[in-house]
């Protein structure tokens, strides 16, 4: 919102400039996001007198002025056609920057220089509305009033010797939205309260109720609602003051009735709105709920569908207008309006906010009422409205006013403990600075007993309603920053929180075996969101269809990371994410919130070559088993033993030729090569391989146990089996492990070999084996019985046999 | 004659320079053999230098000669010591060219959010706070309602929300871990909350859909809003470094009262105003206050037992402040020419 400083200056006066008071009330809690000279655009513009036009001696359409500007008198050559002595026009000196070009096609600003035009020096430049930037036309020099002053600045004239302040107002202060609001916040900083305006009104001997009544069938959502009436009115356009103080804050003058009502509402916070009285049918306003589904046009033009529950203020036959939100166009104030029903309001700030919400209407009305007005406002608006209108569009003002205000709004009184205020804050305030520092905010404090306060709290802070409030209301009047530091914290916790750290484990893991983290968006489209085959969970809501989605799994964001990678001629990238992936839970109950399963994820990610290049290594593309080695490395890394691949074939899914990942029993994630119709998606050509494990399987590690070093020596044999060529050597180890039983020590394969030594249909597979005993040396025999043993049942259960020990 | 005989004196003591660091660069026995024929043959130097002794003056000749004997012994001498050592296997192979590239392994790197994240967790773990986490896929009770922001309130327009189902959302910050907290354990708790949160907000270089939020909660009889100040300080001190001023604001969050944003002074110019700061000398970088009674009662926490603190800052916004970061989307663009900075 924008305040005016000569506004402010109407009801309190301070000395302070004015980066200084935006500073200071910044560090009240009111944050000034700008401060603005609004003349500043005008600087080096002036209003002069024409005092003489003569025919350019070169060019017929132009004519040469002598301008006075007061203290020298210019001469100026114009080409518009409205140019004549006597005129009080708005001129540019020299370095002046016009701010719009008409001869430009984006109308860009220019800084004047002092130029010959054909053959004549121009010293100044007459300005047009449209170079001046205060309107569109651009034909001819703006003629000002008569009345502007020779030499005056044109910032001035324009009453844009001001200073505007952008101000942000946080949702709990609705009374900061106006100049009075502001103002006393102002007198909090200077110690002095503000002036309102004393108003004074002269009322005819009709009452207003010969003319007018009002119901309210829907007291809980209209608390009060009142009104005065004024006959007689001329409308017509407000006078400068008005217009200036309006322009001011950003608003387009009206007229006057209207711009009154908007004025009231800056000065005072409370809205207004004024209605036709002629277009009232049977002088009658009922306030009740709207007949949902009626349509209503309100005086912007727009037609609306009214929701259930919209509050509409209606003639004795139709709605007339969306309480507290806007008005309708069938009785708004026109050119033919003479009597006006002026309306000051209470509503329920929930309801004004479920309709604007509901009707996607957000007005300067409808942003106060649903933050929450003072309900003892509209007395003071009224009485203000008929004065202004009684000034600006004359007049006869009816006598009293309706108000229908059944339960009146007391001041809330609220119990104040000081011992709280400075057992809550750490500070040592006395009462009597906790009092003085309420009576700064016009909240009155009293003395209950027992060194309690009983609290007064003015009806338009309708932020405080509990002790806690009026704590803040004393630190902030105190001063934040005057508040000692103290860290006395008293650490003695009989339970750790624990979160746990296995992301940690595995991001350092992954970090310092060569791959990159990543963070991709969890929001995705809804084909990549099914790839995977759960449900995916929708947003109701999405920016664009591209994020219409929560993603089911961590690929989809790193493959989009490298096909944008490779568009930058990168293309070995090596990724890795953790992140949450969720679904719809069908029937389940859900992680956390019903219907919703959320799980924690690790993604990795291999693309491009093995290595990096070097010139003595041959270059190749990284594989499966690539993959099976970072996978196995980082399970050892983050402590994990007891874990199994188990090959699936799915065509389905993300991959395909997977690898289920077991651990104790459990599926923790897979791996395997990206599917090629996943590849299609993302346009990739070449091969990439995939994991992805649940971070909380991972976590199911135990705390590892020493195992004591071995005292005897290990032995070592070499053998190789001549196997069928399909059997996997998975199953072969398998077999190895358990005919050896509990005296091998370790499992190395170190070579397979298919070829005419071995036979057709048939591989041979050697493995290194070691031998160890934790309690004697092993002795020939025991190792000979074992491979044997081995041999035995390589050949029983897989058809194998022997090539030849070593 | 007596030219001629300092210059055969001379030439004599270059040879033995010169095949002393000859026989020193000799690996091998080709290189040895490649020795012997430039000095020890019957062409090479010595040789040569013996057939020059003929031009040298009768009364010079037995001196020259016998340096010309000692020279052949030297040559000679190095020559057999070399075969020697090479039989032995005593010399090591010839130096690389070690200009030639290494063989390089792959460098990962970690995203500099969670490296921004990796710091202010160990300050926090030093000044006595856990780590939780939390969903975020959230309900609307532990986002805003126990947090203190009433149904039809304009405080939940602060935070534009993306709905999921009825009750269902994407959290729009980490306080709901606050909640959850609170409701698993009974004070004292102290405990940081970092996680990711989504806005349905434009997304430009300053904002971005999603972002990442670190939440504190400390609660516990007797916390006063001067402890909160002392913690903070501590912790702004630490990572941003000792000598910037600070001031506290008052604010307004539902979920605390009195609330409060934290300014450090512009590291970036200096606190004389600069474009990062919009000119103001000062960085917004945190947002805290006491726990608001009604989020106790939320809870089931007395609020007449128990008082507490709770903050919250932007981790994005750190990180783009600490590197120079000018673009909020680059952190989840994943361009490896971005990662690798870091």
């Amino acid at each position: 919102m924008r305040i005016l400083q000569s506004w402010l200056k109407k009801y309190i006066t301070f000395r302070m400039p004015p980066a200084q008071l935006a500073d200071r009330l910044t560090m009240l809690g009111l944050e000034f996001e700008g401060v603005e000279r609004l003349g500043e655009k005008y600087e080096g513009f002036a209003i002069g007198e024409v005092r003489q036009v003569s025919p350019h001696p070169n060019a017929d359409r132009l004519s040469v002025c002598e301008v006075n500007i007061g203290e020298e008198t210019l001469t100026v050559v114009c080409g518009a056609p409205n140019v004549s002595p006597g005129q009080k026009v708005p001129v540019a000196t020299v370095g002046a920057t016009v701010p719009q070009n008409q001869h430009d096609p984006d109308g860009k600003p220019f800084v004047l220089s002092r130029t010959s035009i054909r053959g004549v020096e121009s010293q100044g430049m007459i300005c047009s509305e449209y170079e001046l930037d205060l309107g569109k036309d651009a034909d001819g020099i703006l003629v000002l009033d008569q009345s502007a002053r020779v030499g005056q600045p044109l910032a001035d004239y324009l009453g844009l010797d001001d200073v505007g302040f952008d101000i942000e107002v946080t949702p709990n202060r609705p009374d900061w939205l106006s100049h009075i609001g502001v103002a006393r916040e102002i007198g909090v900083l200077v110690g002095r309260k503000p002036k309102l305006p004393a108003v004074r009104l002269r009322e005819c001997t009709t009452p207003i109720r010969k003319f007018l009544t009002v119901q309210v069938e829907d007291p809980e959502n209209c608390p009060r609602f009142a009104a005065r009436m004024i006959r007689g009115v001329r409308i017509g356009p407000s006078p400068q003051w008005l217009q200036k103080a309006l322009r001011g804050v950003g608003l387009r003058p009206h007229n006057n009735v209207v711009d009154v009502s908007n004025y009231v509402m800056l000065e005072s916070g409370h809205p207004m709105h004024a209605f036709d009285y002629r277009l009232l049918k049977g002088g009658t306003i009922r306030v009740r709920q709207a007949m949902p589904g009626t349509r209503f046009v309100t005086l912007d033009g727009k037609a609306h569908t009214l929701p259930e529950g919209a509050v509409m203020v209606c003639d004795a036959e139709r709605e007339v207008a969306i309480a507290g939100i806007m008005g309708g166009a069938n009785s708004e104030i026109s050119d033919e309006t003479t009597d006006v029903v002026l309306e000051a309001a209470y509503w329920s700030p929930s309801s004004i906010r479920r309709t604007a919400k509901t009707l996607g209407i957000s007005t300067d009305a409808s942003q106060r009422f649903e933050r929450g007005a003072d309900p003892n406002g509209p007395r003071y608006a009224l009485d203000r409205a008929a004065e202004l209108i009684l000034e600006c569009a004359g007049g006869t003002l009816l006598k009293g006013i309706i108000d229908v205000y059944p339960k009146k709004v007391r001041p809330r009184k609220l119990r104040l403990r000081p011992a709280r205020v400075n057992a809550l804050l750490g500070t040592t305030l006395s009462r009597a600075k906790v009092i003085a520092c309420l009576r700064l905010l016009d909240i009155k404090a009293v003395g209950i007993g027992q060194g309690d306060l009983l609290c007064t709290v003015p009806t338009y802070r309708v932020d405080i309603q509990q002790e806690i409030d009026l704590i803040e209301e004393v630190a902030r009047v105190h001063g934040y920053d005057r508040i000692e530091e103290k860290t006395g914290a008293n650490i003695d916790f009989s339970h750790r929180l624990t979160s746990s750290d296995t992301a940690d484990r595995v991001r350092r893991a992954l970090v310092g075996s060569g791959f990159h983290e990543a963070i991709t968006n969890s929001m995705v489209n809804g084909e990549l969101a099914r790839q995977e085959g759960s449900t995916p969970v929708r947003i109701l809501n999405p920016q664009n269809a591209e994020m219409a989605f929560l993603r089911t799994s961590l690929l989809p964001g790193l493959l989009e990371a490298l096909r944008k990678n490779l568009s930058h001629d990168i293309s070995t990238l090596r990724f890795f994410e953790i992140g949450h992936v969720f679904s719809l839970a069908a029937g389940e109950k859900g992680s956390f919130v019903e219907n919703f399963n959320e799980l924690e994820r690790v993604c990795i990610l291999m693309a491009g070559l093995s290595e990096p290049p070097h010139w003595e290594r041959q270059r190749r593309s990284v594989d499966i088993f690539d993959m099976k080695g970072e996978v196995a490395g980082f399970l050892k890394k983050i402590g994990l033993d007891k874990w199994r691949l188990i090959s699936y074939s799915t065509s389905d899914g993300l991959t395909d030729n997977s690898l289920a990942v077991e651990i104790e029993g459990s599926t923790a994630g897979y791996l395997g090569r990206v599917g090629d119709r996943t590849r299609d998606l993302f346009d990739l050509k070449e091969d990439v391989f995939v994991a992805e494990f649940d971070l909380a399987l991972l976590e199911r590690h135990a705390t590892r146990r020493y195992v004591p070093l071995p005292r005897y020596p290990k032995v070592k044999r070499d053998v190789a089996f001549v196997v069928d060529r399909d059997l996997s050597a998975g199953d072969l180890e398998h077999v190895i492990r358990e005919a050896c039983g509990e005296l091998l020590y370790s499992v190395e394969l170190f070579d397979v070999y298919e070829g005419d030594a071995v036979g057709e249909r048939k591989k041979s597979i050697a493995y290194s084996l070691e031998f160890l005993s934790r309690e004697r040396t092993l002795t020939d025999q025991a190792i000979e019985a074992a491979m044997q043993e081995t041999v035995r049942t390589v050949r029983e259960r897989l058809g194998g046999e022997l090539r030849g020990a070593h | 004659m007596i030219i001629l005989q300092t210059s055969m004196k001379a030439r004599i003591e270059q040879t033995r320079a010169r095949a002393a660091a000859d026989i020193d660069n000799v690996r091998n026995s080709a290189q040895l053999e490649e020795f012997r024929i430039t000095y020890l043959a019957r062409k090479g130097e010595v040789a040569s230098l013996f057939e020059l002794l003929k031009t040298v003056s009768p009364e010079e000749r037995p001196s020259i000669g016998k340096s010309l004997n000692e020279l052949r012994t030297f040559v000679q001498g190095r020559y057999d010591d070399r075969q020697k050592a090479l039989a032995a296997g005593s010399l090591g192979p010839a130096p690389a060219d070690f200009t030639l590239p290494g063989r390089d392994r792959f460098v990962g790197s970690q995203h500099p959010l969670t490296r921004t994240l990796d710091e202010i967790k160990s300050i926090f773990l030093s000044l006595g706070f856990s780590i939780a986490d939390g969903p975020e896929i959230e309900d609307d009770y532990h986002n805003f309602g126990a947090l203190n922001f009433p149904p039809d309130h304009p405080a939940r327009d602060m935070q534009d929300t993306f709905f999921l189902s009825r009750t269902g959302l994407l959290r729009t910050h980490t306080s709901p871990v606050q909640i959850r907290v609170m409701e698993e354990h009974s004070p004292p708790v102290r405990v940081i909350m970092p996680g990711k949160v989504y806005r349905n907000e434009a997304i430009n270089a300053r904002s971005y859909c999603m972002f990442h939020q670190v939440e504190g909660l400390c609660v516990d009889k007797g916390v006063s809003f001067s402890e909160l100040k002392g913690t903070l300080i501590s912790f702004i001190k630490q990572f941003y470094g000792p000598g910037l001023k600070y001031k506290f604001r008052p604010t307004f969050f539902p979920f605390t009262e009195p609330s409060a944003d934290i300014y450090i002074t512009c590291f970036i110019c200096g606190g004389t105003g600069c474009r990062t700061c919009k000119m103001s000398g000062w960085l917004e970088i945190l947002g805290c206050g006491m726990v608001h009674p009604n989020v106790f009662r939320s809870v089931g926490y007395d609020p007449e037992r128990f008082t507490g603190y709770a903050f919250g800052m932007g981790i994005e916004r750190i990180a783009m402040l600490r590197h120079g970061i000018d673009d909020i989307r680059l952190f989840f663009e994943n361009d490896l020419r971005f990662l690798q900075q870091f």
